[in-house]
Protein backbone atom coordinates (compact mmCIF):
# COMPACT_ATOMS: atom_id res chain seq x y z
CA UNK A 1 0.00 0.00 0.00
CA UNK A 2 1.46 3.35 -0.99
CA UNK A 3 1.07 6.21 1.40
CA UNK A 4 1.70 9.90 1.11
CA UNK A 5 4.74 11.07 2.99
CA UNK A 6 4.99 14.66 1.85
CA UNK A 7 3.18 16.05 4.84
CA UNK A 8 1.98 14.78 8.21
CA UNK A 9 -1.64 13.69 8.17
CA UNK A 10 -4.25 15.98 9.58
CA UNK A 11 -5.78 14.65 12.77
CA UNK A 12 -8.58 12.28 11.81
CA UNK A 13 -11.19 11.71 14.44
CA UNK A 14 -13.25 9.32 12.49
CA UNK A 15 -11.20 6.80 10.58
CA UNK A 16 -7.88 6.72 8.82
CA UNK A 17 -9.46 6.73 5.36
CA UNK A 18 -11.60 9.79 5.91
CA UNK A 19 -9.81 12.61 4.11
CA UNK A 20 -12.64 15.08 4.60
CA UNK A 21 -14.06 17.20 1.79
CA UNK A 22 -12.20 17.54 -1.48
CA UNK A 23 -12.44 18.72 -5.05
CA UNK A 24 -11.49 17.40 -8.43
CA UNK A 25 -8.33 19.27 -9.41
CA UNK A 26 -8.76 20.95 -12.80
CA UNK A 27 -6.08 22.76 -14.81
CA UNK A 28 -8.23 25.93 -14.74
CA UNK A 29 -7.55 26.15 -11.01
CA UNK A 30 -3.89 25.10 -10.89
CA UNK A 31 -2.52 28.61 -10.46
CA UNK A 32 -5.15 29.69 -7.95
CA UNK A 33 -4.59 26.62 -5.82
CA UNK A 34 -0.84 27.23 -5.74
CA UNK A 35 -1.25 30.94 -5.01
CA UNK A 36 -4.05 30.80 -2.47
CA UNK A 37 -3.90 27.34 -0.89
CA UNK A 38 -7.68 27.21 -0.60
CA UNK A 39 -9.37 25.37 2.28
CA UNK A 40 -9.86 22.05 0.52
CA UNK A 41 -8.99 18.94 2.52
CA UNK A 42 -7.73 16.96 -0.46
CA UNK A 43 -7.73 16.79 -4.24
CA UNK A 44 -8.64 14.10 -6.70
CA UNK A 45 -6.66 14.26 -9.92
CA UNK A 46 -7.66 12.82 -13.27
CA UNK A 47 -4.78 10.43 -13.83
CA UNK A 48 -4.76 10.83 -17.62
CA UNK A 49 -4.25 14.60 -17.33
CA UNK A 50 -0.85 13.97 -15.82
CA UNK A 51 0.31 11.03 -17.92
CA UNK A 52 2.53 13.36 -19.92
CA UNK A 53 6.28 13.76 -20.12
CA UNK A 54 6.62 17.17 -18.44
CA UNK A 55 5.70 20.82 -18.67
CA UNK A 56 2.93 22.68 -16.91
CA UNK A 57 0.72 19.76 -15.83
CA UNK A 58 3.48 18.03 -13.85
CA UNK A 59 4.89 21.36 -12.66
CA UNK A 60 1.60 22.15 -10.94
CA UNK A 61 0.95 18.59 -9.88
CA UNK A 62 4.13 18.43 -7.82
CA UNK A 63 3.52 21.81 -6.21
CA UNK A 64 -0.06 21.07 -5.28
CA UNK A 65 0.77 17.57 -4.08
CA UNK A 66 3.27 19.10 -1.64
CA UNK A 67 0.38 20.93 0.04
CA UNK A 68 -2.53 18.48 -0.18
CA UNK A 69 -3.35 14.78 0.10
CA UNK A 70 -4.33 13.37 -3.28
CA UNK A 71 -6.14 10.46 -4.81
CA UNK A 72 -5.87 9.36 -8.44
CA UNK A 73 -8.96 8.81 -10.57
CA UNK A 74 -8.70 7.32 -14.07
CA UNK A 75 -11.06 7.01 -17.02
CA UNK A 76 -9.22 4.61 -19.33
CA UNK A 77 -8.62 1.44 -17.35
CA UNK A 78 -11.60 -0.14 -19.16
CA UNK A 79 -11.78 -2.82 -16.50
CA UNK A 80 -14.88 -4.38 -18.04
CA UNK A 81 -13.66 -4.60 -21.62
CA UNK A 82 -13.24 -7.97 -23.30
CA UNK A 83 -10.08 -6.68 -24.90
CA UNK A 84 -6.80 -7.36 -23.08
CA UNK A 85 -5.72 -4.93 -20.37
CA UNK A 86 -3.56 -2.14 -21.76
CA UNK A 87 -0.13 -2.86 -20.28
CA UNK A 88 1.29 0.49 -21.40
CA UNK A 89 -1.51 2.28 -19.64
CA UNK A 90 -0.93 0.29 -16.46
CA UNK A 91 2.76 1.06 -16.65
CA UNK A 92 2.09 4.79 -16.94
CA UNK A 93 -0.49 4.63 -14.17
CA UNK A 94 1.95 2.96 -11.83
CA UNK A 95 4.67 5.46 -12.71
CA UNK A 96 2.28 8.33 -11.92
CA UNK A 97 1.37 6.67 -8.63
CA UNK A 98 5.04 6.51 -7.69
CA UNK A 99 5.26 10.24 -8.31
CA UNK A 100 2.01 11.23 -6.60
CA UNK A 101 1.90 8.67 -3.77
CA UNK A 102 -1.90 8.89 -3.80
CA UNK A 103 -4.00 7.73 -0.89
CA UNK A 104 -5.75 5.47 -3.38
CA UNK A 105 -6.40 4.87 -7.08
CA UNK A 106 -9.82 4.57 -8.67
CA UNK A 107 -11.48 4.02 -12.04
CA UNK A 108 -14.94 3.04 -13.24
CA UNK A 109 -16.91 -0.18 -13.41
CA UNK A 110 -17.41 0.03 -17.16
CA UNK A 111 -15.75 -0.54 -20.51
CA UNK A 112 -14.45 2.20 -22.79
CA UNK A 113 -14.05 0.29 -26.05
CA UNK A 114 -12.98 -2.92 -27.76
CA UNK A 115 -10.71 -3.77 -30.71
CA UNK A 116 -8.06 -1.34 -29.49
CA UNK A 117 -10.39 1.61 -29.75
CA UNK A 118 -11.05 4.06 -26.97
CA UNK A 119 -14.44 5.75 -27.15
CA UNK A 120 -13.49 7.94 -24.19
CA UNK A 121 -16.81 7.15 -22.59
CA UNK A 122 -17.82 5.06 -19.59
CA UNK A 123 -20.06 2.39 -21.07
CA UNK A 124 -22.13 0.29 -18.67
CA UNK A 125 -21.65 -3.42 -18.16
CA UNK A 126 -24.44 -5.97 -18.43
CA UNK A 127 -25.24 -7.23 -14.95
CA UNK A 128 -24.46 -10.89 -15.56
CA UNK A 129 -22.47 -13.68 -13.96
CA UNK A 130 -20.15 -13.70 -16.97
CA UNK A 131 -19.38 -9.99 -16.50
CA UNK A 132 -18.76 -10.39 -12.76
CA UNK A 133 -16.25 -13.17 -13.33
CA UNK A 134 -14.60 -11.24 -16.13
CA UNK A 135 -14.23 -7.99 -14.18
CA UNK A 136 -13.15 -9.72 -10.95
CA UNK A 137 -10.36 -11.50 -12.78
CA UNK A 138 -9.11 -8.27 -14.31
CA UNK A 139 -9.31 -6.31 -11.06
CA UNK A 140 -7.11 -8.98 -9.50
CA UNK A 141 -4.54 -8.47 -12.27
CA UNK A 142 -4.59 -4.69 -11.82
CA UNK A 143 -4.35 -4.86 -8.03
CA UNK A 144 -1.42 -7.26 -8.33
CA UNK A 145 0.32 -4.95 -10.74
CA UNK A 146 -0.27 -1.79 -8.70
CA UNK A 147 0.39 -3.52 -5.39
CA UNK A 148 -2.75 -2.09 -3.81
CA UNK A 149 -6.51 -2.35 -3.78
CA UNK A 150 -8.32 -0.13 -6.26
CA UNK A 151 -11.70 1.57 -6.04
CA UNK A 152 -14.33 1.03 -8.71
CA UNK A 153 -16.96 3.69 -9.31
CA UNK A 154 -20.57 3.14 -10.37
CA UNK A 155 -21.29 4.97 -13.65
CA UNK A 156 -24.39 6.76 -14.88
CA UNK A 157 -26.22 4.79 -17.53
CA UNK A 158 -28.90 5.49 -20.10
CA UNK A 159 -29.53 1.93 -21.29
CA UNK A 160 -30.79 -1.27 -19.70
CA UNK A 161 -29.49 -4.43 -21.37
CA UNK A 162 -31.83 -7.32 -22.02
CA UNK A 163 -29.00 -9.59 -20.81
CA UNK A 164 -28.89 -8.12 -17.30
CA UNK A 165 -30.03 -10.59 -14.67
CA UNK A 166 -29.13 -8.59 -11.53
CA UNK A 167 -29.70 -5.10 -10.21
CA UNK A 168 -26.82 -2.65 -10.59
CA UNK A 169 -26.11 -2.67 -6.85
CA UNK A 170 -26.06 -6.47 -6.73
CA UNK A 171 -23.64 -6.43 -9.63
CA UNK A 172 -21.38 -3.81 -8.05
CA UNK A 173 -21.38 -5.60 -4.71
CA UNK A 174 -20.59 -8.97 -6.23
CA UNK A 175 -17.75 -7.55 -8.31
CA UNK A 176 -16.27 -5.85 -5.23
CA UNK A 177 -16.61 -8.97 -3.09
CA UNK A 178 -15.28 -11.34 -5.70
CA UNK A 179 -12.37 -9.08 -6.65
CA UNK A 180 -11.80 -7.84 -3.10
CA UNK A 181 -11.68 -4.25 -4.28
CA UNK A 182 -13.18 -1.08 -2.83
CA UNK A 183 -16.02 1.12 -4.03
CA UNK A 184 -16.18 4.76 -5.03
CA UNK A 185 -19.85 5.56 -4.75
CA UNK A 186 -20.96 8.36 -7.06
CA UNK A 187 -24.12 9.70 -5.47
CA UNK A 188 -25.10 11.66 -8.55
CA UNK A 189 -24.66 8.60 -10.76
CA UNK A 190 -26.94 6.59 -8.48
CA UNK A 191 -29.52 9.34 -8.74
CA UNK A 192 -29.19 9.66 -12.53
CA UNK A 193 -29.43 5.91 -13.09
CA UNK A 194 -32.38 5.63 -10.69
CA UNK A 195 -34.27 8.15 -12.83
CA UNK A 196 -33.33 6.48 -16.09
CA UNK A 197 -34.12 2.95 -14.97
CA UNK A 198 -36.92 3.64 -12.49
CA UNK A 199 -35.41 2.14 -9.35
CA UNK A 200 -35.35 3.45 -5.79
CA UNK A 201 -31.95 5.00 -5.04
CA UNK A 202 -32.39 4.17 -1.34
CA UNK A 203 -32.60 0.52 -2.23
CA UNK A 204 -29.29 0.96 -4.06
CA UNK A 205 -27.60 2.54 -1.03
CA UNK A 206 -28.91 -0.17 1.27
CA UNK A 207 -27.63 -2.84 -1.08
CA UNK A 208 -24.01 -1.70 -0.95
CA UNK A 209 -21.77 -3.17 1.78
CA UNK A 210 -20.64 -0.41 4.15
CA UNK A 211 -17.08 -1.57 4.63
CA UNK A 212 -16.25 -1.46 0.92
CA UNK A 213 -17.09 2.22 0.37
CA UNK A 214 -14.01 4.43 0.51
CA UNK A 215 -15.07 7.57 -1.39
CA UNK A 216 -18.10 9.56 -2.57
CA UNK A 217 -18.48 11.62 -5.72
CA UNK A 218 -20.96 14.47 -6.05
CA UNK A 219 -21.76 16.21 -9.34
CA UNK A 220 -24.44 17.96 -11.34
CA UNK A 221 -26.58 16.53 -14.11
CA UNK A 222 -29.06 17.75 -16.74
CA UNK A 223 -31.97 16.30 -18.69
CA UNK A 224 -32.26 15.34 -22.33
CA UNK A 225 -36.00 14.85 -22.66
CA UNK A 226 -36.95 12.26 -20.06
CA UNK A 227 -33.40 11.01 -19.60
CA UNK A 228 -31.09 12.35 -16.90
CA UNK A 229 -27.56 12.83 -18.21
CA UNK A 230 -24.43 12.95 -16.09
CA UNK A 231 -22.95 16.16 -17.48
CA UNK A 232 -20.85 17.51 -14.56
CA UNK A 233 -21.51 20.98 -15.92
CA UNK A 234 -23.53 22.57 -13.14
CA UNK A 235 -23.99 22.57 -9.36
CA UNK A 236 -25.15 19.52 -7.44
CA UNK A 237 -28.96 19.39 -7.48
CA UNK A 238 -31.14 19.28 -4.35
CA UNK A 239 -32.29 15.71 -5.00
CA UNK A 240 -28.66 14.64 -5.02
CA UNK A 241 -27.90 16.52 -1.79
CA UNK A 242 -30.79 14.66 -0.19
CA UNK A 243 -29.42 11.36 -1.37
CA UNK A 244 -25.98 12.37 -0.13
CA UNK A 245 -27.43 12.90 3.35
CA UNK A 246 -28.88 9.40 3.22
CA UNK A 247 -25.52 8.05 2.10
CA UNK A 248 -23.77 9.75 5.03
CA UNK A 249 -26.35 8.27 7.40
CA UNK A 250 -25.64 4.81 6.07
CA UNK A 251 -21.92 4.87 5.34
CA UNK A 252 -20.68 7.39 7.93
CA UNK A 253 -17.50 9.36 7.38
CA UNK A 254 -16.54 8.76 3.75
CA UNK A 255 -14.13 11.01 1.86
CA UNK A 256 -16.35 13.23 -0.26
CA UNK A 257 -15.59 15.38 -3.27
CA UNK A 258 -17.28 17.39 -6.01
CA UNK A 259 -16.57 16.78 -9.68
CA UNK A 260 -16.97 19.62 -12.16
CA UNK A 261 -15.75 19.04 -15.70
CA UNK A 262 -17.60 21.56 -17.82
CA UNK A 263 -18.70 25.19 -17.31
CA UNK A 264 -15.99 25.21 -14.70
CA UNK A 265 -16.57 28.22 -12.39
CA UNK A 266 -14.02 30.15 -10.36
CA UNK A 267 -12.75 28.26 -7.37
CA UNK A 268 -14.76 30.17 -4.70
CA UNK A 269 -18.00 28.90 -6.20
CA UNK A 270 -16.83 25.31 -5.83
CA UNK A 271 -15.58 26.01 -2.31
CA UNK A 272 -19.05 27.26 -1.41
CA UNK A 273 -20.55 24.11 -2.87
CA UNK A 274 -18.13 22.05 -0.83
CA UNK A 275 -19.29 23.89 2.28
CA UNK A 276 -22.79 22.68 1.50
CA UNK A 277 -21.47 19.12 1.59
CA UNK A 278 -19.83 19.82 4.95
CA UNK A 279 -22.97 21.44 6.32
CA UNK A 280 -24.98 18.37 5.40
CA UNK A 281 -22.50 15.76 6.55
CA UNK A 282 -20.99 17.15 9.72
CA UNK A 283 -24.12 17.18 11.93
CA UNK A 284 -24.89 13.64 10.80
CA UNK A 285 -21.38 12.49 11.61
CA UNK A 286 -21.39 14.23 14.99
CA UNK A 287 -24.68 12.51 15.66
CA UNK A 288 -22.87 9.19 15.85
CA UNK A 289 -23.15 7.60 12.45
CA UNK A 290 -20.94 4.64 11.73
CA UNK A 291 -17.47 4.83 13.23
CA UNK B 1 -17.25 -14.93 -29.18
CA UNK B 2 -18.63 -14.60 -25.65
CA UNK B 3 -21.94 -12.86 -25.03
CA UNK B 4 -20.06 -10.06 -23.32
CA UNK B 5 -17.64 -9.55 -26.20
CA UNK B 6 -20.48 -9.59 -28.67
CA UNK B 7 -22.45 -7.02 -26.69
CA UNK B 8 -19.47 -4.72 -26.37
CA UNK B 9 -18.63 -4.98 -30.06
CA UNK B 10 -22.22 -4.19 -30.98
CA UNK B 11 -22.34 -1.19 -28.64
CA UNK B 12 -19.15 0.20 -30.12
CA UNK B 13 -20.43 -0.38 -33.66
CA UNK B 14 -23.59 1.54 -32.81
CA UNK B 15 -21.67 4.45 -31.36
CA UNK B 16 -19.16 4.72 -34.18
CA UNK B 17 -21.27 3.67 -37.18
CA UNK B 18 -24.88 3.51 -36.01
CA UNK B 19 -24.89 -0.23 -36.67
CA UNK B 20 -28.47 -1.25 -35.72
CA UNK B 21 -27.48 -4.69 -34.36
CA UNK B 22 -27.21 -3.17 -30.88
CA UNK B 23 -30.86 -2.14 -30.78
CA UNK B 24 -32.08 -5.61 -29.85
CA UNK B 25 -29.84 -5.70 -26.76
CA UNK B 26 -31.45 -2.64 -25.19
CA UNK B 27 -34.81 -2.28 -23.44
CA UNK B 28 -37.20 0.41 -24.66
CA UNK B 29 -39.35 2.11 -22.03
CA UNK B 30 -42.12 4.71 -22.16
CA UNK B 31 -39.52 7.32 -21.19
CA UNK B 32 -37.25 6.59 -24.13
CA UNK B 33 -36.83 3.99 -26.87
CA UNK B 34 -33.74 1.84 -27.24
CA UNK B 35 -32.70 4.00 -30.16
CA UNK B 36 -33.08 7.25 -28.22
CA UNK B 37 -31.07 5.79 -25.38
CA UNK B 38 -28.25 4.57 -27.61
CA UNK B 39 -28.28 7.86 -29.45
CA UNK B 40 -27.29 9.64 -26.23
CA UNK B 41 -24.05 7.65 -26.28
CA UNK B 42 -23.46 8.07 -30.01
CA UNK B 43 -23.85 11.82 -29.87
CA UNK B 44 -21.93 12.23 -26.60
CA UNK B 45 -19.05 10.36 -28.25
CA UNK B 46 -18.91 12.87 -31.10
CA UNK B 47 -19.37 15.91 -28.89
CA UNK B 48 -16.61 14.80 -26.56
CA UNK B 49 -14.14 14.33 -29.40
CA UNK B 50 -15.26 17.58 -31.04
CA UNK B 51 -14.61 19.39 -27.79
CA UNK B 52 -11.08 18.06 -27.55
CA UNK B 53 -10.42 19.09 -31.18
CA UNK B 54 -11.72 22.58 -30.39
CA UNK B 55 -9.36 22.78 -27.44
CA UNK B 56 -6.34 21.61 -29.41
CA UNK B 57 -7.03 23.55 -32.63
CA UNK B 58 -8.45 26.93 -31.61
CA UNK B 59 -6.86 28.68 -34.60
CA UNK B 60 -8.31 26.26 -37.11
CA UNK B 61 -11.64 26.59 -35.34
CA UNK B 62 -11.45 30.39 -35.55
CA UNK B 63 -10.44 30.35 -39.19
CA UNK B 64 -13.12 27.89 -40.33
CA UNK B 65 -15.91 29.10 -38.04
CA UNK B 66 -18.21 26.90 -35.94
CA UNK B 67 -20.15 25.26 -38.76
CA UNK B 68 -17.23 24.27 -40.96
CA UNK B 69 -15.09 23.25 -38.03
CA UNK B 70 -17.81 20.94 -36.78
CA UNK B 71 -18.15 19.49 -40.28
CA UNK B 72 -14.43 18.84 -40.37
CA UNK B 73 -14.45 17.40 -36.85
CA UNK B 74 -17.28 14.98 -37.61
CA UNK B 75 -15.57 13.83 -40.80
CA UNK B 76 -12.35 13.25 -38.86
CA UNK B 77 -14.19 11.41 -36.09
CA UNK B 78 -15.85 9.11 -38.61
CA UNK B 79 -12.52 8.43 -40.30
CA UNK B 80 -10.23 8.19 -37.27
CA UNK B 81 -11.01 6.19 -34.15
CA UNK B 82 -9.10 7.03 -31.00
CA UNK B 83 -6.55 4.43 -30.02
CA UNK B 84 -5.06 6.36 -27.15
CA UNK B 85 -5.53 5.90 -23.44
CA UNK B 86 -5.73 9.67 -23.10
CA UNK B 87 -7.99 11.87 -25.21
CA UNK B 88 -5.14 14.38 -25.21
CA UNK B 89 -3.61 12.57 -28.23
CA UNK B 90 -6.77 12.28 -30.30
CA UNK B 91 -6.05 15.16 -32.70
CA UNK B 92 -2.61 13.87 -33.72
CA UNK B 93 -3.74 12.83 -37.19
CA UNK B 94 -5.84 15.89 -38.02
CA UNK B 95 -3.06 17.59 -39.96
CA UNK B 96 -2.54 14.52 -42.17
CA UNK B 97 -6.29 14.22 -42.59
CA UNK B 98 -6.48 17.81 -43.85
CA UNK B 99 -3.52 17.28 -46.14
CA UNK B 100 -4.95 14.14 -47.75
CA UNK B 101 -8.72 14.58 -47.85
CA UNK B 102 -10.87 16.51 -50.23
CA UNK B 103 -12.04 19.26 -49.95
CA UNK B 104 -9.42 20.21 -47.36
CA UNK B 105 -6.41 19.21 -49.43
CA UNK B 106 -7.29 21.98 -51.88
CA UNK B 107 -6.38 24.45 -49.09
CA UNK B 108 -2.96 23.20 -47.98
CA UNK B 109 -2.63 26.03 -45.45
CA UNK B 110 -5.20 24.27 -43.26
CA UNK B 111 -3.01 21.20 -42.78
CA UNK B 112 -0.10 23.47 -41.93
CA UNK B 113 -2.12 25.43 -39.40
CA UNK B 114 -3.14 22.14 -37.77
CA UNK B 115 0.47 20.99 -37.71
CA UNK B 116 1.50 24.28 -36.12
CA UNK B 117 -1.16 23.98 -33.42
CA UNK B 118 -0.44 20.32 -32.72
CA UNK B 119 3.24 21.14 -32.31
CA UNK B 120 2.31 23.70 -29.65
CA UNK B 121 0.62 20.93 -27.72
CA UNK B 122 3.64 18.67 -28.07
CA UNK B 123 5.91 21.43 -26.85
CA UNK B 124 3.58 22.22 -23.96
CA UNK B 125 3.96 18.90 -22.18
CA UNK B 126 7.22 17.52 -23.60
CA UNK B 127 9.78 16.22 -21.12
CA UNK B 128 11.43 18.61 -18.68
CA UNK B 129 15.10 19.63 -18.62
CA UNK B 130 16.90 22.47 -16.88
CA UNK B 131 18.36 24.98 -19.37
CA UNK B 132 22.00 25.96 -18.90
CA UNK B 133 22.88 29.51 -17.90
CA UNK B 134 24.71 31.95 -20.13
CA UNK B 135 27.54 32.24 -17.56
CA UNK B 136 28.64 28.68 -18.23
CA UNK B 137 29.68 29.69 -21.76
CA UNK B 138 32.59 31.66 -20.37
CA UNK B 139 34.17 28.59 -18.84
CA UNK B 140 34.68 26.86 -22.16
CA UNK B 141 38.28 26.75 -23.39
CA UNK B 142 38.87 28.04 -26.92
CA UNK B 143 40.40 24.75 -28.13
CA UNK B 144 37.32 22.78 -26.96
CA UNK B 145 34.73 24.61 -29.04
CA UNK B 146 35.06 22.51 -32.19
CA UNK B 147 34.32 19.33 -30.22
CA UNK B 148 31.27 20.61 -28.41
CA UNK B 149 27.86 19.27 -29.19
CA UNK B 150 24.67 20.98 -28.13
CA UNK B 151 22.07 19.13 -26.15
CA UNK B 152 18.82 20.98 -26.78
CA UNK B 153 15.69 21.04 -24.66
CA UNK B 154 13.42 18.02 -25.28
CA UNK B 155 10.54 20.31 -26.27
CA UNK B 156 12.44 21.69 -29.29
CA UNK B 157 10.67 21.35 -32.64
CA UNK B 158 11.64 22.58 -36.11
CA UNK B 159 8.77 23.19 -38.51
CA UNK B 160 9.05 24.09 -42.17
CA UNK B 161 6.02 26.15 -43.08
CA UNK B 162 5.09 27.32 -46.55
CA UNK B 163 2.24 29.54 -45.36
CA UNK B 164 2.01 32.47 -42.99
CA UNK B 165 0.17 30.36 -40.44
CA UNK B 166 2.04 31.61 -37.33
CA UNK B 167 0.97 35.17 -38.12
CA UNK B 168 -2.57 34.10 -38.85
CA UNK B 169 -2.65 32.07 -35.65
CA UNK B 170 -1.43 34.98 -33.57
CA UNK B 171 -4.13 37.27 -34.94
CA UNK B 172 -6.81 34.68 -34.27
CA UNK B 173 -5.46 34.13 -30.77
CA UNK B 174 -5.72 37.87 -30.11
CA UNK B 175 -9.27 37.93 -31.48
CA UNK B 176 -8.19 40.12 -34.36
CA UNK B 177 -9.05 39.74 -38.03
CA UNK B 178 -6.33 37.48 -39.46
CA UNK B 179 -4.34 38.57 -42.52
CA UNK B 180 -5.14 36.58 -45.66
CA UNK B 181 -3.39 33.25 -45.93
CA UNK B 182 -0.43 33.57 -48.22
CA UNK B 183 2.38 31.29 -49.29
CA UNK B 184 6.03 32.31 -49.02
CA UNK B 185 8.32 31.89 -52.02
CA UNK B 186 10.05 29.05 -50.23
CA UNK B 187 9.26 27.30 -46.94
CA UNK B 188 10.32 29.13 -43.78
CA UNK B 189 11.87 27.26 -40.86
CA UNK B 190 10.24 27.88 -37.49
CA UNK B 191 11.73 26.98 -34.17
CA UNK B 192 9.28 26.08 -31.43
CA UNK B 193 10.21 25.29 -27.85
CA UNK B 194 9.01 25.66 -24.29
CA UNK B 195 10.23 28.44 -22.10
CA UNK B 196 8.83 29.23 -18.66
CA UNK B 197 6.17 26.56 -19.17
CA UNK B 198 4.81 28.14 -22.38
CA UNK B 199 5.39 27.37 -26.06
CA UNK B 200 7.45 30.01 -27.86
CA UNK B 201 8.39 30.23 -31.52
CA UNK B 202 10.40 32.29 -33.95
CA UNK B 203 11.38 32.02 -37.58
CA UNK B 204 14.95 31.17 -38.52
CA UNK B 205 17.27 32.22 -41.32
CA UNK B 206 18.27 29.26 -43.48
CA UNK B 207 21.77 29.06 -41.97
CA UNK B 208 20.50 29.05 -38.39
CA UNK B 209 17.85 26.50 -39.27
CA UNK B 210 20.50 24.25 -40.77
CA UNK B 211 22.80 24.71 -37.78
CA UNK B 212 20.04 23.89 -35.33
CA UNK B 213 19.07 20.82 -37.31
CA UNK B 214 22.68 19.64 -37.08
CA UNK B 215 22.72 20.36 -33.37
CA UNK B 216 19.51 18.36 -32.90
CA UNK B 217 21.10 15.47 -34.76
CA UNK B 218 24.14 15.59 -32.44
CA UNK B 219 26.56 17.32 -34.80
CA UNK B 220 29.52 19.07 -33.15
CA UNK B 221 30.16 22.77 -33.30
CA UNK B 222 33.05 22.05 -35.67
CA UNK B 223 30.79 20.20 -38.08
CA UNK B 224 28.27 23.02 -37.91
CA UNK B 225 30.92 25.64 -38.67
CA UNK B 226 32.17 23.67 -41.63
CA UNK B 227 28.70 23.35 -43.09
CA UNK B 228 27.99 27.05 -42.70
CA UNK B 229 30.32 27.67 -45.66
CA UNK B 230 27.25 27.11 -47.81
CA UNK B 231 25.98 30.51 -46.66
CA UNK B 232 29.00 32.42 -45.35
CA UNK B 233 32.59 33.38 -46.08
CA UNK B 234 35.00 31.40 -43.91
CA UNK B 235 36.03 34.44 -41.88
CA UNK B 236 32.40 35.31 -41.03
CA UNK B 237 31.64 31.86 -39.67
CA UNK B 238 33.06 31.93 -36.10
CA UNK B 239 31.17 35.07 -35.16
CA UNK B 240 27.93 33.90 -36.71
CA UNK B 241 28.16 30.43 -35.13
CA UNK B 242 29.04 31.85 -31.72
CA UNK B 243 26.04 34.15 -32.11
CA UNK B 244 23.76 31.16 -32.65
CA UNK B 245 25.00 29.43 -29.51
CA UNK B 246 24.61 32.57 -27.40
CA UNK B 247 21.14 33.10 -28.73
CA UNK B 248 20.12 29.49 -28.09
CA UNK B 249 21.48 29.59 -24.58
CA UNK B 250 19.74 32.84 -23.75
CA UNK B 251 16.55 31.45 -25.32
CA UNK B 252 16.79 28.64 -22.73
CA UNK B 253 16.99 26.17 -25.56
CA UNK B 254 20.26 24.56 -24.50
CA UNK B 255 20.43 22.04 -21.70
CA UNK B 256 24.12 21.23 -21.95
CA UNK B 257 27.20 21.72 -24.09
CA UNK B 258 28.95 18.41 -24.20
CA UNK B 259 32.44 17.53 -25.28
CA UNK B 260 32.01 14.92 -28.00
CA UNK B 261 34.74 12.29 -28.39
CA UNK B 262 37.73 13.34 -30.52
CA UNK B 263 37.23 10.29 -32.71
CA UNK B 264 33.75 11.40 -33.69
CA UNK B 265 34.87 14.51 -35.48
FE1 LIG C 1 -17.97 10.24 -10.65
Amino acid sequence: MQRGSAKPERKQRVNEHFLGFGLGLRPDHHQTVVDQRPPVDWFEILSENYMVAGGKPLHFLDRIRADYPMVMHGVSLSIGSTQALDRNYLHDLRALAVRVQPRWISDHLCFTGVQRQNLHDLLPMPYTEEAIAHVADRVAQVQDYLGQQILLENVSSYVTYRDSALTEWEFLTQVADRADCLILLDINNIFVSSRNHAFDPMEYLLGIPIRRVRQFHLAGHTYQGEIAVDTHDQPVLDEVWNLFAEAVRRFGAVSTMIERDDNIPELPELLAELDTARRIAEPLLAGGARE
Amino acid sequence: MSDLAQLQGAFQAYITQHDPAMLEHVVSTPAATAEQRLEIYAEAYRLRLLETLETDFPGLHGLLGDVQFEQLGRAYIDACASQHASIRWYGGRLSDFLRDRSPYREQPALAELARFEWAQGEVFDAADATPMGIAALQGIAAQDWAELSVQVHPSTRLLNLSWNVPVVWQALDADEAPPPLSAAERPVAWLMWRRELRPHWRSLQPDEAWALQQALAGGSFGVICEGLQTWLEVEQIPLRAAGFIKQWVSDELVVELRLSSKAAS
